[in-house]
């Protein structure tokens, strides 16, 4: 029985805060975390082509002066110097960064693109997001750090929602009223009903100093997963890459915050780090050459990551398509050479073993990269 | 429930603010001509926050900073207690803005106010665009609020702060004098969300090249820093900048020469039929569903082309269409709707000691609530679907604040009932109101009802 029905069953009384509740070995159970770069990073500023002359030659105003400092991987690529705890992981076989990736979408709108990459459909649909799919046919629960269901996490599992705030709550008589009150109002009940579990779980942390950087998101991302029966996946956002100006200022700030928060993560998970994979992507990269600001303007192919313990690192993947024009995607972005959704199935069915037909579900028409991503048991 | 009060409850919920003490009375004699009456612009004082104060409280601040780094870089502390004074402008506008909306006898004036400003979403940040940015609104949007929409497009797409805010500032022509000499080139930003989120719509028919003409015809289309050649500041034209020749856009060729350019491609996007059925569907998305009738739409949209994008006419279409006061409560109020409306029902206004601090506090608890004033973060704007704002944080956030606000309020809430639902009040929540342990407690279950958040 899922938590969110005894509560219900605890009806419109008093509520019984203390249900003894534990399912056996749920802290072992593999975790997934999503992470959305919403504005379009600059991934040729993230991982960097060093090997590829282009890179100069087309972006000097944004590359001079990292690219010296920038933190070498394997075949010609290297990670922005601001990202040292990443490096740190890539060194323990903890990083994939996996370049030349597109979401399938065929726009350069950040909305429309953001709706592909988090619905994973052939036709958008903003009712049904990939990761609810997928953790239904996981049997499991989810989470999304933010005000209200982000489109990636909506479905047929209700998936809760937490984000900090500074209000006092207010007391547990009002609660109960209201279960009573919202008992025709099947939406609301069930909203309510989500809040006081997930607040419940949380315990003092809602007083600690609420912050929504995205440090202190993935910190309490993390706190709610190590629980004894936290969610299975859960999903969190950063914004800010939309970078048509100042870049290099900007994705030096950017990069820094991304980097200490997937830190955070891997500190305050412990053990369950060794479970776990962070998949982290945006909604498309941007122009090979700068603009006339300094920055660039929307593009195509990108990059993303994968973190965790669970993940067999320590390489750069995917195929590099070469910035030179004639190699160029309509002739101003990176190519995409694989699908974002062909890693992430790839991800899903060896660290969830979702099978083949699940997969098809989560991701039609999408076939999973043949490659081991996730380390074996 | 009689007809009558049903419409009365529309009026003043799906279409305003929620009702004040004596607004249902003032609705109640004929609803709809009620909303076609307040199809007036707001007006807004100058003397709260205009241009030319944006730019001196910019100047100051610019100042303070430089005066910093020297004390600091001689070993000096810096002077404490002095407040940058661009942040206690924007303090201001937001403050203005907000009393102006818990107070209004026209709040659906305000709710369209509210529309277009968040269809022209700023987010503000930094010195100028935080300086700048939260005079958009009442600049561009509020004089034109009921005219021609071709006439607010104009406004925005030339107020520094929305050239400042998507780049095209510095946006340079590769073939202009300016670009020839000193290199630099196009900022495609701006023109990118012209079309897709400010007339045409993401489906409205444009591709990659309409992008880079439109970037194009209005590339030297910047603001002036008031230094010597330039001292009138605010928005310029620099035709050294601008890129030159003619530019094709959607099919139609435009040859004009330097500023007009730009100007008539506007012109035309304003009245293009993509951008009537987008905007027409927008705004019964904004006010009525989330799945808009298509009939409606179809209504707004024949007006917005027969009338050449006469917002009034096509909010009369609207108001006037059956499928305007369909008796389903299908939107959930948005944080900014919920608390105003909570406010206006508890009678707070500006002045009131007691709930100083729920005035003082809008910001913050808008904040919390995740719809902060000129914080949507993204060019969009905020959504306003259902399910953007129905999370269970969302809702746990709304319950938080009822409780502080009616802990400090005294109000019988049967009168508040009555006041603001009338005849629209469930029998359930009329049973829990009446059991509450307090006039507190029943205020807040009030409140928090399905028929209060809904509308």
């Amino acid at each position: 029985m899922q938590r969110r029905q005894l509560l219900r069953l605890a009806g419109a009384g008093m509520l019984s805060w203390n249900v003894p509740f534990a399912l056996a070995g749920q802290t072992q159970r593999p975790k997934v975390i999503w992470v959305l770069l919403r504005g379009g990073m600059d991934s040729l500023h993230c991982v960097l082509p060093l090997a590829d002359d282009d890179l100069m030659r087309q972006r000097e105003g944004i590359v001079a002066g990292v690219a010296d400092k920038a933190l070498p991987l394997e075949q010609g690529f290297a990670l922005h110097p601001a990202m040292d705890n990443m490096y740190k992981l890539y060194g323990q076989g903890e990083l994939i960064p996996i370049v030349a990736t597109g979401s399938g979408a065929e726009t350069r709108s950040h909305f429309r693109a953001q709706d592909f990459i988090e619905c994973g459909l052939p036709e958008l649909n903003h009712d049904s997001g990939w990761l609810n799919r997928a953790v239904v046919a996981h049997q499991g629960e989810g989470l999304a750090i933010a005000h209200s269901i982000p489109v990636s996490l909506r479905g047929d599992l209700l998936a809760k929602t937490w984000f900090p705030d500074s209000l006092p709550p207010a007391e547990d008589d009002l609660y109960a009223r209201l279960q009573g009150l919202y008992q025709d109002d099947t939406l609301l009940h069930d909203r309510l009903m989500d809040g006081l579990e997930t607040r419940d779980k949380l315990g003092d942390m809602k007083s600690s100093k609420a912050s929504q950087r995205f440090t202190s998101l993935a910190d309490s991302c993390a706190r709610l997963m190590v629980q004894a029966d936290g969610p299975d996946c859960a999903m969190l956002e950063m914004g800010g890459w939309d970078t048509h100006n100042n870049a290099q200022f900007r994705l030096n700030r950017q990069f820094s915050e991304l980097d200490a928060g997937i830190a955070r993560m891997k500190r305050l998970l412990g053990t369950q780090w060794n479970n776990t994979v962070v998949m982290v992507a945006s909604e498309f990269g941007r122009t090979v050459a700068e603009n006339g600001t300094k920055g660039s303007d929307h593009g195509t192919g990108g990059a993303m990551f994968l973190a965790g313990g669970a993940v067999q690192g320590g390489r750069v993947m995917g195929d590099w398509p070469g910035l030179a024009k004639s190699n160029q995607f309509e002739g101003r972005d990176l190519r995409p050479t694989t699908d974002v959704r062909a890693w992430m199935a790839a991800t899903l069915h060896q660290h969830w073993q979702l099978s083949e037909s699940q997969l098809q579900n989560v991701f039609p028409g999408i076939s999973p990269v043949d490659a081991r991503l996730i380390k074996r048991v | 429930m009689q007809k009558q009060d049903l419409e009365v409850a529309i009026a003043v919920n799906r279409y305003g603010l929620g009702s004040r003490p004596g607004e249902w009375q003032a609705a109640k004699r004929d609803p709809k001509q009620w909303l076609l009456d307040q199809m007036v612009s707001p007006q807004f004082d100058p003397a709260v926050g205009n241009l030319d104060m944006a730019y001196d409280a910019l100047a100051v601040s610019r100042d303070m900073k430089k005066q910093k780094k020297q004390m600091l870089a001689q070993g000096m502390e810096a002077e404490k207690g002095k407040n940058d004074p661009t942040k206690g402008l924007q303090r201001n506008l937001i403050r203005d803005g907000f009393e102006r909306s818990l107070m209004t006898e026209q709040p659906f004036s305000m709710r369209m106010f509210d529309f277009f400003s968040n269809h022209f979403s700023i987010t503000t940040g930094g010195n100028v665009l935080g300086a700048v940015g939260p005079l958009l609104e009442r600049e561009a949007i509020a004089p034109n609020l009921f005219g021609r929409f071709e006439h607010m497009l104009l406004a925005v797409e030339q107020h520094p702060a929305m050239l400042v805010y998507l780049n095209n500032e510095k946006s340079i022509g590769p073939h202009s004098r300016m670009g020839k000499k000193k290199g630099g080139g196009l900022n495609e930003n701006l023109a990118r969300e012209i079309l897709e989120l400010h007339t045409l719509g993401v489906d409205g028919g444009y591709d990659l090249d309409d992008i880079q003409q439109l970037a194009m015809a209005i590339s030297g289309w910047s603001v002036s820093r008031g230094r010597d050649k330039e001292p009138q500041q605010g928005f310029i034209f620099r035709q050294y900048g601008h890129e030159p020749g003619k530019r094709e856009i959607l099919g139609t060729s435009y040859s004009q020469q330097g500023v007009k350019q730009g100007q008539a491609v506007l012109r035309d996007l304003a009245k293009h039929p993509s951008t009537a059925r987008f905007i027409s569907q927008k705004m019964v998305r904004y006010f009525i569903s989330d799945e808009p009738s298509s009939d409606l739409v179809d209504a707004m949209e024949n007006t917005w082309m027969q009338t050449g994008g006469n917002i009034k006419a096509v909010t009369t279409t609207m108001l006037g269409h059956e499928d305007a006061w369909a008796p389903t409560l299908e939107k959930f109020k948005t944080p900014r709707e919920f608390v105003i409306s909570c406010l206006r029902a508890c009678d707070v206004t500006p002045g009131s000691r007691k709930t100083a601090r729920f005035n003082k506090q809008f910001v913050g608890t808008l904040s919390a609530m995740g719809q902060a004033p000129f914080k949507a973060g993204s060019p969009a704007g905020y959504s306003s679907d259902n399910e953007s704002w129905t999370g269970a944080d969302a809702l746990m956030k709304r319950i938080d604040w009822v409780s502080q606000l009616t802990d400090r309020v005294k109000r019988d809430p049967i009168k508040v009932a009555q006041q603001t639902l009338g005849d629209s009040l469930s029998e359930t929540t009329r049973l829990a109101v009446s059991r509450a342990e307090s006039r507190q407690q029943g205020l807040a279950l009030l409140l928090l009802s399905p028929e209060f958040q809904r509308r």
